[in-house]
């Protein structure tokens, strides 16, 4: 079954499928019921946060989902990238700010060290994402075990680079001062950069539909997650492939990690691990090698978590736990996901 | 002796030699080394390192029984030990004062949760997909690493759990001075978790040389080929991650009893988990006597190096990023996994093994 | 006759700890059709699969015009001009066929479009299905499908593993009409299990047993050899 275009499948194979309308159902069921108990204007401005959190962890979730479709690999290091990309950032605006660019900024000066540092955290997460592939994950295809114990290590050893070179501790980060203040939509109010963050995320998600269905490096890395063999003997540079499909993963994640940051207002280093695991279970739960389901599952778990957070802040984390058991039980490969 | 099937002439010769082969006379020299090492080196630094080494080598050994024997990869082991030792601190810190019968508490509470749990990890993972089984409990223990972080009320959060533990084992307790050693609260602690230690380590050997265990390996080494047999692998597997589980969380009341506090950082969090890997890889999986070597290496080097760090600090009084590099040795943790998973994937029990098997070949080939 | 295309002289190859081909050596010609027979297991596949360089070579030599070849990538070998169509009609059923079809052309090229018209008199279904999902296809459009991804390119050889696997008799009798058709104009090796198809197209032959060439010669002296096909083919 396709990986991206599951319903269109689902519709040309005929027959009424009740677990994928089950899935369905649930999944889009969830955004509304919150409003038994939210106020409407609260509900926006928790939607918004949610879509908000959703966009940024598709990014991380995005790579994760790729990279596992295509090279089989369950890449733990993922999470580490995305503090690289975050500190990356950091440090940039830190520059940055000594020129006037951040916190004192115009808007078009603001913009510009937004672009700055989204464009560095990309360049440091490819960087690495290509060394790591390179080094270490090259020699550890199809041993699944080997793999994800090297990953592990290697975001250890990647995390505490980071504690070695910026220290250990909680730091602010400088958000661009054009970012800082909100805009008021009829009493609902929305920080600007949620909106930047929204559009990034919205964007991402089509520039890769755009390659995957459009360019033939995309039909080849499609080509490349249901069969790498035919792919290989047509005469494909599998490995030049997985690694640029790491790095771009890799990059993806770090701009994730920076935008994070910025949206937080603050950096940790264990920033990382918490959002690898909200993007294992979006990958989970969009279906892994799914680029289409790990931006529903990311909305998804994004909107969930804000939603609860708000109602029962103890569950915040529980509740896509619990989401990702209902769709595992309804349908074991995830959304989108093959069989 | 001629009309003994091969199989029955094995075991008879196992159990002749049984008393008199290499193997059980280094297990009777451990054990008595782990009797009377409290009594040689009196010192609480001693101590401390040979029962953490024993903690650890349930808790390594129960997870090779899941990563070894079933190879199945789970990345919450650490999620059940820390479930055995907040299962003691809680019950003995929420209980106006500390009884006997909250062990049989904890040991309860501990097993049913981490059953119940194993249970519905396996029946959602190992449907669809091993590799599901370890994000599904990477996931899981990462949550519940947040929850004891977050959930103030119960856990105290970062600040932990301190308790006292009750009669003998309590610090305070004292007793008499044999030979110039004197009896105390310390002591016994260490006394009593070897003995609960050796116990569940003789279960669990005897659970791998079981004929439970046996399928066990035939499925981990050829899964398609158990299930033609007419094996229920799915049963086996959800067998050993409940056995395994449950013995980590009773290893987890061992360390809780040990250190009369619990904190997530101690327990839960991720370094502990990748602690128990490196532990399980250095001592050789499927192995289960390479647990004591990984947990022993460790171990011992956790308490070495500071001392290393401190030299590093007099001897280079200026370097920050030295100091700090020197700080980080969850950093050389990680380095150190990374080569001995590249280089060294056999761990040192499964090595030393091949070793003696080719040299047995050899000289079998000679005669 | 002329200088072989493509010549395994001693080939070992290992699949695990299992060692596969024993020794394997043999010659193929161009412009002929040759066919590679033998037992379930006798390394066929894992012959025409080495060349590819999807299996290592543990000793032993493959040339391609002279070039050597072995523990070369698989896409390096695909690109030296060998066309490879796996085992079990290995289609990508995710894309359109028009998708595997511009996949397998690599770099569009009018040579390629001009090659693909010619794939669609041979095959017009492909022609009538060119925007399905390959994924709907019938076993033998799949494996039509799987052929013509080999013959976008102009390869100097085709390697094809058990086209006939699968397929209803009367779309194998079709598919060796095909492969007649193909062989006139490319340099095949062909892996086949029924030997009705084997013989209809092959010249060549050569019996595998065990890892090694047990015998070779002309198709049409194998047709006749009723000893030879009892002994290793357990047919005749």
């Amino acid at each position: 079954m396709a990986a991206d275009t599951g319903l269109a499948v689902s519709a040309g194979r005929g027959g009424f499928d009740a677990r994928r309308w089950g899935a369905w159902i649930v999944s889009v069921g969830i955004w509304f019921i919150p409003l038994l108990w939210i106020d409407v204007i609260t509900y926006m401005t928790l939607t918004i946060a949610g879509l908000t959190m959703g966009a940024l962890l598709f990014l991380t979730a995005s790579g994760l989902t790729l990279i596992f479709g295509l090279m089989d690999v369950l890449n733990l290091a993922h999470g580490a990238f995305f503090v690289w990309g975050a500190y990356a950032g950091f440090s940039l605006l830190n520059y940055l700010n000594t020129l006037g660019w951040v916190e004192m900024a115009s808007l078009g000066q603001s913009m510009g060290s937004l672009v700055l540092t989204l464009l560095t955290a990309l360049v440091v997460g490819g960087l690495l994402g290509i060394l790591l592939e390179k080094i270490i994950i090259q020699r550890t295809y199809g041993n699944h075990l080997k793999q994800i114990l090297i990953t592990m290590g290697a975001a250890l050893v990647m995390t505490e680079i980071i504690k070695v070179f910026w220290g250990p501790n909680d730091e602010v980060i400088l958000v661009p001062a054009a970012f800082k203040d909100s805009w008021d939509l009829v009493d609902i109010v929305v920080n600007k950069f949620r909106g930047v963050a929204i559009v990034v995320g919205v964007a991402v998600f089509a520039a890769i539909q755009l390659v995957l269905q459009r360019t033939r490096l995309g039909i080849t890395v499609r080509a490349g997650v249901e069969n790498r063999e035919i792919v290989q003997v047509m005469g494909y540079n599998i490995e030049r492939i997985f690694t640029g499909v790491f790095a771009a993963g890799a990059a993806l994640a770090a701009m994730g990690g920076v935008m994070f940051a910025i949206f937080k207002e603050q950096i940790y280093p264990g920033m990382g691990d918490e959002t690898l695991i909200f993007a294992l279970i979006v990958v989970i739960i969009g279906g892994m090698g799914s680029v289409a389901g790990s931006f529903l599952g990311a909305l998804m778990v994004g909107l969930a978590f804000n939603y609860v957070a708000f109602l029962v802040p103890k569950l915040a984390l529980g509740v896509n736990i619990m989401i990702m058991a209902v769709i595992l039980l309804i349908r074991p490969s995830g959304l989108m996901g093959r069989k | 002796m001629t009309d003994l099937t091969p199989v029955q002439r094995e075991r008879w010769h196992e159990e002749r030699t049984r008393y008199s082969r290499p193997g059980f006379l280094i297990q009777m020299a451990a054990l008595a080394a782990l009797v009377v090492i409290p009594l040689i080196f009196p010192s609480f630094r001693v101590m401390d390192v040979v029962a953490k080494i024993m903690i650890f080598t349930i808790v390594v050994a129960s997870y090779d029984l899941i990563l070894g024997y079933t190879g199945l990869l789970s990345l919450g082991h650490s999620m059940f030990f820390g479930i055995g030792a907040y299962s003691l601190a809680l019950v003995i810190y929420h209980a106006p004062q500390p009884c006997w019968y909250h062990f049989l508490v904890a040991a309860g509470v501990a097993l049913s949760l981490s059953v119940a749990l194993a249970l519905i990890i396996a029946f959602f993972s190992l449907r669809v997909k091993a590799i599901f089984f370890a994000m599904m409990t990477l996931a899981l223990a990462e949550f519940t690493d947040i929850l004891a972080v977050q959930w103030y009320d119960l856990t105290r959060a970062e600040d932990g759990v301190s308790f006292k533990l009750p009669g003998i084992f309590n610090l305070g307790w004292s007793g008499p001075t044999l030979g110039g050693i004197e009896i105390n609260g310390r002591l016994m602690t260490y006394y009593f978790i070897l003995v609960v230690s050796v116990i569940l380590f003789v279960m669990m050997v005897r659970f791998i040389r079981s004929p439970v265990g046996r399928v066990l390996k035939a499925i981990r080494d050829n899964e398609p080929r158990a299930t033609a047999l007419g094996y229920k692998t799915f049963r086996y597997q959800v067998f050993s991650i409940v056995f395994g589980s449950s013995i980590a969380s009773l290893g987890g009341i061992l360390f809780a009893t040990w250190l009369r506090y619990v904190s997530p950082g101690s327990t839960l969090s991720t370094p502990i988990m990748l602690n128990i890997l490196l532990m399980v890889i250095i001592g050789g999986l499927g192995t289960l006597y390479g647990s004591i070597i990984g947990a022993a290496f460790i171990k011992m080097t956790e308490t070495w190096l500071p001392d290393l760090q401190q030299a590093a600090e007099t001897v280079f009084p200026n370097m920050v990023i030295l100091h700090r590099l020197a700080e980080r040795w969850i950093l050389y943790f990680g380095v150190l996994f990374i080569l001995v998973v590249f280089f060294f994937p056999r761990g040192f029990v499964g090595t030393a093994r091949e070793m003696i098997r080719r040299r047995k070949a050899i000289a079998r080939k000679r005669s | 006759m002329s200088e072989p295309t493509l010549s395994l002289k001693d080939v070992h190859t290992y699949i695990g700890q299992h060692h596969i081909l024993q020794g394997v050596s043999l010659d193929v010609n161009a412009g002929r059709a040759t066919v590679l027979v033998g037992r379930n297991g006798a390394g066929k596949s894992t012959t025409l699969r080495t060349i590819m360089g999807l299996y290592p070579v543990r000793s032993g030599s493959i040339t391609l015009d002279g070039e050597a070849i072995q523990n070369r990538k698989p896409f390096h070998i695909a690109r030296l001009g060998i066309g490879f169509v796996p085992e079990d009609h290995a289609v990508l059923t995710t894309l359109t066929v028009e998708e595997n079809l511009r996949l397998a052309m690599f770099k569009e090229s009018e040579d390629g479009w001009r090659r693909m018209e010619s794939i669609f008199r041979l095959f017009p279904d492909l022609k009538r299905f060119l925007h399905s999902k390959a994924g709907v296809l019938s076993g033998g459009q799949k494996q039509m499908l799987a052929i013509s991804l080999a013959l976008v390119l102009d390869h100097r050889i085709v390697l094809i593993d058990e086209p006939s696997k699968g397929l209803a008799p009367v779309v194998v009798e079709h598919l060796g009409k095909s492969l007649n058709q193909i062989k006139d104009t490319t340099t095949v090796v062909l892996v086949e299990q029924n030997f009705y198809l084997a013989s209809q197209v092959g010249q060549d032959y050569f019996i595998l047993d065990d890892g090694r060439v047990a015998h070779h010669g002309l198709m049409e002296d194998l047709v006749n050899d009723h000893a030879l096909k009892r002994k290793y083919l357990g047919i005749g």
